[in-house]
């Protein structure tokens, strides 16, 4: 697979979704460290996939790819950063052939000869004819994927379709499935396949009876857009966990100016990348919701190693390691993460803390958010104006912008130089709005 | 698994629609299967249909996420379904009217309102479902939660009126959104990722002044947006600063004035007025 485009274009896509806008094409190049050349290529072809998949957009070459994909909260239904995980390149020949075979399969069981047959009839006149080995290594790998099924019976072997889960459904049990396929994808982790299969069973809705309006039903309040492009390397780091294989990566520090290095062929251009090679061994992955962040935990020489999943680039399996060896590691990192709030694994320290609730007339929201937010943290103590919520974790860092959240109706009693530093952010930010 | 499979190639999957063919890789229906586990599948569907689909993904694997995946600082999960979310969805789908009992903030109940839903709204941050609809005495959109509402009967309504209200309601929601500016402050551009991530959820400009370095975020949010906003603004602390938005500055210079007064601080500012 084209990996190497693939890395550049969630770069670009992700720079893109956060910095909408912000950046003339010289720069948004510059810091994607790729030539202008290279970004206007990359903007019509991501172009050239949006307007495929979704007709509704307007057409108009001026129209900005960045106003395209601007996060609109009233037009969020259909996540169009999902585009992305569509936007594979695969060769014509070969995109004509397999949705050939697959509509012919749609319509009934068929063997590979007749599926031959098929595809010499009626493909584009010009693209080369496929043989017998061609299709059935295409079956192979649809049934591979899950796609197609090979029907029981004596050979020749027939394939179907497999679309039992549309199938079997009536429509009022399809809206259900829609809905609940929706409603998970969007509220949980990890949510690209859901988001892939929403997409499926919108198109079958849509060829049904129903109308756009009936299938956009739900909004979702704040939650992490591009959370979805980070998802791009969860698959390959679950599987070398699994596996207990160690990757190795080019990394590029969120802090670093620079977020892709193209792999240069031409010496001359072989200079200093921002990234650094890595090799590690994979451990854990940490989603982090305060932000909608993806994180990488691994183990390397230098023991615990924490990997922001937005800077790892041109990721690739390595060799295996001993089983045993892997389960301690694991379980090492499980019990420092015990009292992370996110990812820190310092020293444990405990936090006291009082809120003070709103006044008389309003519901306790403050005690709700804690309640709600507060992870392991317990309400100790409480009287009609305030109450005590006390937590042990791993540094204070962490935990401190949530309490900072709060305002004033948060004071952090203990540890005192916790409370100190409180006290001097609360200077600082007042002296922002001083002249208010 | 691997998200990058050529079969969910854009090519093949718009050449799929002309054939009408229902396409599902072994990848979602594993993620689906994984997801039928959530105690929200049994208020989602019918027994009925919850068995079906059971029997149907009974071959495939269910994705081993959760010994190699922690989430963290995540909202406790009270309700990622809600009983009446089938029903009101489906009024949302026939475009009927309805009629609500529900009760207010102030514990009254407001007995049988005519309108129409319009969409169901998830809350990621308090993990509720509201519902956005439209009074059709008061004329106005409101925005009530699911488990305040007592009773929902449907009532007819012309379906071409229903599409007028739905116009109506998406103009008024947009003419309700107001802006607000926020600057990074500069010795904090290093993190600028981070602080994009945070407003992420948002609809935003970001530009970028070349000249003096510096970063500002336009955030576009409607009225019960602001809360959220300078939740948000208060979390990043010290590494942003509001520079367009006036009840926003005020209401920052609210929360650390009083947050000094709650530490016994008493601020320059004031020592010189008293």
């Amino acid at each position: 697979m084209a990996k190497e485009s693939f890395d550049k274009e969630i770069q670009f896509l992700r720079m893109l979704v956060l910095t909408s806008g912000a950046f003339s094409r010289q720069q948004f190049a510059e810091r994607l460290g790729i030539s202008v050349h290279t970004f206007d290529k990359t903007i019509r072809r991501l172009k050239d996939v949006i307007s495929s998949m979704h007709q509704h957009l307007p057409q108009e070459q001026s129209a900005e790819l960045s106003e395209t994909i601007r996060f609109s909260y009233y037009d969020s239904t259909d996540p169009l950063l999902l585009f992305l995980f569509r936007a594979k390149s695969v060769k014509e020949s070969e995109s004509q052939r397999i949705s050939l075979l697959l509509g012919a399969m749609n319509e009934q069981a068929r063997s590979a000869m007749e599926l031959l047959d098929m595809c010499c009839d009626s493909l584009s006149p010009g693209l080369p004819l496929p043989d017998e080995k061609t299709i059935r290594s295409d079956l192979k790998y649809l049934e591979e994927v899950g796609v197609i099924l090979k029907e029981p019976g004596p050979r020749p072997y027939r394939y179907r379709i497999q679309d039992d889960l549309v199938r079997s459904l009536s429509n009022d049990e399809l809206i259900d499935l829609y809905d609940f396929v929706d409603v998970m994808a969007n509220t949980q982790v990890p949510s690209v396949q859901g988001y892939l299969l929403r997409d499926g069973l919108k198109k079958h809705l849509l060829r049904g009876q129903f109308e756009q309006h009936a299938i956009e039903p739900f909004l979702y309040k704040y939650h992490y857009y591009s959370r979805i492009l980070d998802e791009a390397h969860l698959f390959t780091l679950l599987h070398a966990i699994r596996h207990r294989r160690r990757v190795r990566f080019l990394y590029f520090s969120p802090k670093s100016e620079k977020s892709y290095a193209s792999k240069n062929t031409n010496p001359l251009f072989e200079r200093d990348t921002a990234g650094k090679a890595h090799k590690t061994l994979p451990l854990k992955i940490v989603y982090d919701h305060q932000y909608g962040r993806w994180y990488l935990l691994s183990h390397s020489r230098e023991g615990i190693r924490k990997y922001r999943m937005e800077g790892i680039t041109q990721i690739e399996e390595d060799e295996s390691v001993d089983e045993v060896w892997h389960e301690e590691k694991k379980n090492e990192l499980q019990e420092k993460l015990r009292y992370s709030w996110l990812i820190d694994t310092g020293k444990p320290v405990t936090v006291r803390v009082r809120f003070y609730n709103p006044g008389d007339s309003e519901p306790n929201f403050v005690k709700e958010r804690v309640l709600l937010q507060g992870q392991w943290g317990q309400i100790v103590s409480e009287d009609e104006y305030s109450f005590i919520y006390e937590i042990t974790i791993n540094g204070t860092t962490e935990i401190k912008p949530w309490l900072r959240s709060f305002g004033s109706s948060c004071e952090v009693l203990e540890p005192i130089r916790f409370r100190r530093e409180m006290i001097a952010e609360w200077k600082e930010i007042q002296s922002y709005y001083e002249s208010v | 698994m691997n998200l990058f499979e050529k079969i969910f190639n854009h090519q093949i999957i718009s050449r799929l629609e002309d054939s009408g063919t229902f396409m599902v890789t072994s990848h979602e229906r594993a993620w689906l299967k994984t997801m039928l586990e959530h105690p929200a599948a049994a208020e989602a569907f019918t027994p009925d249909t919850l068995n079906k689909l059971h029997t149907i993904l009974g071959p495939d694997p269910l994705m081993d996420i959760s010994s190699h995946l922690i989430e963290k600082a995540r909202s406790m999960e009270k309700q990622v379904y809600h009983p009446l979310l089938r029903t009101l969805r489906r009024h949302i789908l026939n475009k009927t009217g309805v009629r609500l009992t529900y009760v207010i903030k102030s514990g009254r109940v407001n007995s049988d309102q005519s309108g129409v839903p319009y969409k169901l709204e998830y809350s990621m941050v308090k993990r509720e479902w509201y519902l956005l609809w439209y009074h059709l005495r008061h004329r106005a959109v409101m925005t009530t939660r699911l488990k305040n509402i007592h009773s929902v009967t449907a009532e007819p309504i012309e379906p071409s009126m229903a599409d007028s209200i739905f116009r109506k309601i998406g103009r008024m929601l947009d003419s309700r959104k107001s802006e607000a500016v926020i600057e990074i402050v500069r010795d904090y551009n290093e993190e600028l990722s981070r602080i994009l991530y945070a407003f992420s959820s948002f609809e935003k400009d970001v530009e970028y002044d070349s000249e003096k370095d510096t970063y500002k975020v336009r955030v576009y949010l409607l009225g019960d947006d602001f809360e959220y906003l300078l939740s948000k603004i208060r979390f990043l602390g010290k590494r942003v600063r509001v520079v367009e938005g006036d009840y926003l500055k005020r209401r920052m210079l609210e929360a650390s004035t009083k947050a000094l007064e709650r530490y016994g601080v008493i601020s320059e500012g004031e020592e010189l007025s008293s």
